[in-house]
């Protein structure tokens, strides 16, 4: 064999691979992605962690006064602090007047009433993206069955059209990270157990670990009504190629609540 | 063996009365989570279901008459992650139930831990990562001692 035949079939070989490196960059987000591996950090940005409950958690695992404490402990203590010191003090007053609302009074447990966005974009278990044709992806949630519409072509809402549960969202690429940005959400219940109005206006930016294993969600909370300033939360999933989204239709409202137990 | 064993432990054994699962709300308005019970008796069905899989077993009274229990466990998608299935769970199985019991309602637990006849126990998923997310605790400690 030619020396020339045996590098043209090396070409041949190579070419697919590099054809793979240099695909669109929106194709490293799509497919399934669910719960997160089984660490310290990635449990604790399971459903949702701010950039001050990390630290703090980290400060607590480096403290040797601390080494008797179970990780529960731990990260419910830096739950504590990251609920206190960095949502508690960004709610308006008008939003510490029910903060932190009883969770007996949670529509989705009395009357299985499916989350708003500020709640579902957070939600556990898998989140499967994937594209609907050329202008829109479909953000599809194992709880709750939730799926979200994301118009690529950046188009408005139609004119009087009322908020929703989920909102209109549009999204954009900038390099690797999918870019939504969210609004006309109708009033609802945030993951940190607080009430939000219909001016929420939450952009969430989608990126892939460098070594492809977990997506990352950075997501950028306004809301006028509830929040002195804006809030940036954040929370991870990883590759599940495997798992599937299974039916979600057999919610049954509890027959009696008990109103005033912390979770 | 059917007769019912009841154990309530008011916060002394954190490991069964911790709480046990994350769904679609919080567990804590209905179930207590600082109370523990246990019945013995025979699997009548499990719904390997969503937002929550549920079972009913037939646990006898101390007449030795069957009383239908149920128990609440995390939704499919929860407890697929751990690699349980519809058949996790068979109707005339013998099993013994851990869990807490409602604030309110008689018979109904939510689901901390099951022994099955042949002592396979069966616990939640938050429950099984507990030794490996201790392990890289320890770990973190034994390393932040040994460096200068």
């Amino acid at each position: 064999m030619s020396r020339g035949l045996i590098l043209l079939m090396m070409m041949s070989l190579a070419w697919p691979i590099e054809g793979i490196a240099q695909s669109p960059p929106k194709s490293k987000l799509e497919g399934m992605w669910s719960d997160p591996p089984v660490t310290i950090m990635a449990r604790f940005c399971a459903s949702w962690c701010t950039d001050a409950g990390i630290e703090r958690l980290n400060a607590l695992l480096d403290n040797p006064a601390n080494d008797g404490k179970s990780v529960a402990q731990l990260s419910a203590e830096a739950s504590a602090y990251q609920n206190d010191s960095y949502i508690k003090s960004r709610l308006t007053p008008a939003a510490l007047s029910s903060y932190p609302l009883d969770p007996a009074d949670d529509p989705g447990l009395l009357k299985c009433e499916p989350w708003g966005l500020a709640r579902q974009m957070f939600a556990p278990h898998q989140l499967q993206i994937r594209p609907l044709g050329p202008d829109r992806m479909e953000l599809h949630y194992g709880e709750w069955d939730a799926r979200r519409m994301v118009y690529m072509d950046g188009r408005r809402p139609p004119a009087g059209q009322a908020p929703s549960r989920l909102g209109h969202s549009t999204g954009r690429w900038e390099g690797d990270t999918l870019v939504v940005e969210t609004i006309s959400v109708a009033a609802n219940l945030t993951i940190w157990r607080a009430r939000h109005s219909d001016q929420l206006h939450v952009v969430e930016r989608f990126t892939r670990s460098s070594d492809g294993a977990m997506l990352q969600l950075t997501a950028t909370v306004a809301d006028p009504w509830s929040l002195r300033e804006p809030v940036v939360i954040k929370r991870n999933w990883r590759w599940a190629p495997t798992s599937i989204i299974a039916p979600y239709d057999e919610c049954k409202p509890p027959i009696a609540v008990k109103r005033g137990v912390t979770p | 063996m059917s007769v019912a064993r009841t154990i309530l432990c008011l916060g002394q054994v954190l490991l069964l009365c911790a709480a046990t699962v994350t769904a679609h709300h919080a567990f804590s308005p209905v179930y207590d989570s600082k109370r523990s019970t246990t019945v013995a008796g025979v699997v009548v069905e499990f719904r390997f279901v969503n937002p929550h899989a549920m079972l009913t077993l037939d646990v006898a009274d101390d007449a030795g008459k069957p009383v239908k229990w149920t128990v609440e466990f995390a939704g499919q998608l929860n407890l697929a992650e751990i690699g349980w299935t519809k058949d996790s769970l068979k109707p005339g199985e013998q099993i013994t139930v851990t869990g807490n019991p409602t604030h309110v309602v008689s018979h109904q637990m939510a689901f901390v831990r099951i022994v099955k006849a042949d002592a396979t126990v069966l616990l939640p998923a938050a429950a099984q990562r507990t030794d490996i997310l201790e392990q890289e605790r320890r770990e973190r400690a034994r390393s932040r001692k040994q460096s200068p």
